[in-house]
Parts: C-alpha cells; structure tokens; sequence
C-alpha cells in the first residue's frame, strides 16, 4: 500500500495498556469538576493517593491497582470516524470483555458514558482528541479497592455505585490479570475490526505519546 | 510527571493489526452521515469548521457534519474577547460524550465577540450549529486565508470522501 493509503486505512493502530501496582490516583477531566472530590485534597496524601488534571474529557474518576486503563492512540480520520462513534467503540470493547466472564453490561444511557452493570459502573471512559488522534480512553475495574470511590462523586453521576469484574462474578475463580488484560485488548482489536494483537513492553512509546498530566 | 507515573506500573505498548483482508469498518455506521447540511455562503476548512464573512467580521462554528459526529455536546471552552487566533492552530474544545475535541481555526485574526450563550446551552452547537451554535467572531488579520478555504461543493464531496475512505 503507498503511504497515502496507509494513512487512510491504517495497517496498524497504537495503544497502551497500563496495569498499576501501585499510585492510586484520582483524575480530573478538562472542566475541572473538582466539586466532585468529596475530601480535602490535603487529606489524599493519608489514602496515598495523588489527584491529576487532564485535558480530557469526562468528570472526575479513579485510578489503581488492578483496574485495566487502556488508552489507544489513534487518528480517528484515518479510520473514518467521529468522536461519537469512538466512545461508543470504545464501550462495546467493554461489554464484549464482560460477556466473555458471563457479565450482563450495558452502555450508559444519554449522559452516562461509560459502560454499567444494572446501575452499578464497571468501565469509564474520558478521551481527548487533539489534531484528530485521541489519546485517554477507558478504565475497566478488574478487583480495585472500591472504597477509594467513596470519596468522589464517580464521574460526576450520584447515587449510582462502581464495582467490578470480581464483584460481578462471585466466586467464579478468575484468570490472572495478564490474561485478563490479552481479552480485553482482542475485544477492542475486534470492535474496531482488526485482527491481531502485538504486545511490546515500551515504555518508552508511551512516554512520547502519552499526554502529560499537569497538577 | 509522567517518569514518576510509570515507574510503579506495568507498562505495555500495543500493537493491533490487520490481515490482508481486512473487512469494512463499522459497516452499520454509515447510514448517519449522508444527511448533514452543508449551507451555502460558507467557507469551510478541512477539521469541519465554518467561516462566514461579512465585511470586517468572520463568524466562526464547527458543521453539522462535525456535530453529527461528536454526538451531544455538553461544554465548549472558547477564547476571550481580544484573544488572537491562528489559522490551523486549536482555539477552544468541544465536549461531548466524555470526549474533548479542539477547534481549529480556519482563519487568523482577533476575537471581537464569542457566544457567551454557549456558557449555559452547549447543545445549541448541535441543534443549530450554522445560526445559534455560532462559536466566536473574528476580525480577520488575513482575508486572504478566506481564498484556501472549501466552497459547500468541495466541503460535502469532502466529507463523503472521509466517511467512506476505510
């Protein structure tokens, strides 16, 4: 394919996939809905928790071990498509991931981005498209400690609860989180219809490409 | 920043691709976009923005196309009055759906007013993205730039040609 080509219907999309083990960390998105931490952020420290400003979009969230935080770097012209359309990719990668553990998830209705099960959340997204590429993308809670979400108004949505594949699957004994991790990337792969998956450890690719957050 | 973020986690690089054969993306979205209007009498640039030029004063908003495809909008952050622009450079973001897009200018020059309603009515861009959804008016530094601009013929052939490139 000559490179014009290329750039139009690209061989190959980028992504990263952070796994924490440690850094819990509450993020806020470009509108700065810092009403929504519901403790001083001096008292973030005693948590061991960090609280970061982003310019994506989306309310304020939170970020820990075992959560899968994926975050594909794409040109959204190249594959023809439009914020809209990217989010709600983005949400069937992760309603794909839950049916395969027998999760019955659901997209949000107008309003709650994200993806739920009943009305408890179990995904979030918040994405930021500069000169067309997108960069954020979505957090799926795998086993995180679901006490740190008591201290926000998660996504700015009240009275609804967070929980997780492990709450949502009772004892059924799951797989390690590097497995985990594999489906969860081949559900995205196949929601935006590509079929293999390359993993490199690189931190490095992720450093260049990865947005910078600013306190 | 972001040395200290990585140094306690597992970072991983990925990598999708795609056989030879690779199917049509997301076949079942088309049906969306072949309605959006493109109005007469408007200049438009290649990231889906809108000038309309009238003597010393361009009004400046993003398309019906651009609107369709961000689906609702629920905040916009806009330049303050007196601020300059540059053409092809960002000068605000538009917020919809838990995602943040900027807007680029078409055109250089000053900004002598901007849609304060926008403020408490974001969804304006969508439901009238040419008329109430304005966005910003600029003094034009460059009428010039006017001329690189997309005529409505070359904008609608524009967008066909990126909806359906894939």
């Amino acid at each position: 394919m000559d490179d014009v080509q290329e750039m139009r219907s690209p061989r190959t999309l980028h992504g990263g996939l952070e796994a924490r083990h440690s850094s819990p960390s509450y993020t806020l998105g470009k509108r700065r809905t810092d009403h929504n931490l519901l403790i001083p952020e001096a008292d973030l420290k005693g948590l061991g928790a960090e609280l970061h400003y982003t310019q994506r979009g989306g309310d304020i969230t939170f970020h820990g071990p075992h959560q899968a935080i994926l975050y594909p770097i794409i040109s959204l012209r190249s594959i023809g498509i439009g914020a809209r359309n990217y989010v709600e990719t983005l949400e069937r990668s992760m309603l794909e991931f839950a049916s395969v553990y027998g999760v019955k998830a659901r997209a949000g209705h107008k309003g709650e981005t994200g993806v739920w099960v009943g009305d408890r959340k179990i995904g979030a997204i918040g994405v930021r498209i500069s000169s067309g590429i997108t960069s954020h993308g979505l957090a799926f809670n795998i086993d995180p400690d679901l006490k740190y979400f008591e201290h926000i108004v998660p996504c700015g949505i009240a009275d609804k609860e967070v929980t997780s594949l492990r709450r949502e699957t009772d004892d059924m004994l799951l797989p390690s989180e590097e497995v985990i991790h594999e489906q969860l990337v081949s559900c995205l792969a196949k929601a935006f219809s590509y079929d293999d998956v390359v993993w490199k450890e690189d931190p490095s690719f992720i450093l260049d490409n990865q947005e910078e957050y600013k306190d | 920043m972001a040395l200290r973020m990585w140094a306690s986690s597992t970072a991983n690089a990925l990598k999708l691709s795609s056989s030879a054969s690779k199917s049509h993306l997301l076949p079942a979205f088309s049906i969306s976009r072949c309605f959006s209007s493109v109005l007469e009498g408007l200049k438009y640039a290649n990231s889906h923005e809108w000038v309309k030029h009238e003597g010393s004063v361009a009004t400046i908003g993003i398309s019906d196309h651009a609107q369709d495809h961000l689906g609702e909008v629920v905040f916009v952050e806009l330049p303050e009055e007196k601020s300059s622009v540059s053409k092809e450079k960002n000068f605000g973001a538009v917020e919809s759906v838990k995602a943040t897009s900027e807007i680029i200018s078409p055109i250089s020059g000053e900004v002598i007013e901007v849609n304060t309603k926008l403020a408490d009515s974001p969804g304006l861009i969508n439901s009238s993205p040419y008329e109430e959804g304005w966005m910003i008016k600029v003094k034009p530094s460059n009428p010039a730039e006017l001329e690189s601009l997309m005529g409505p013929k070359e904008y609608t052939k524009f967008c066909e040609e990126e909806d359906a490139a894939h």
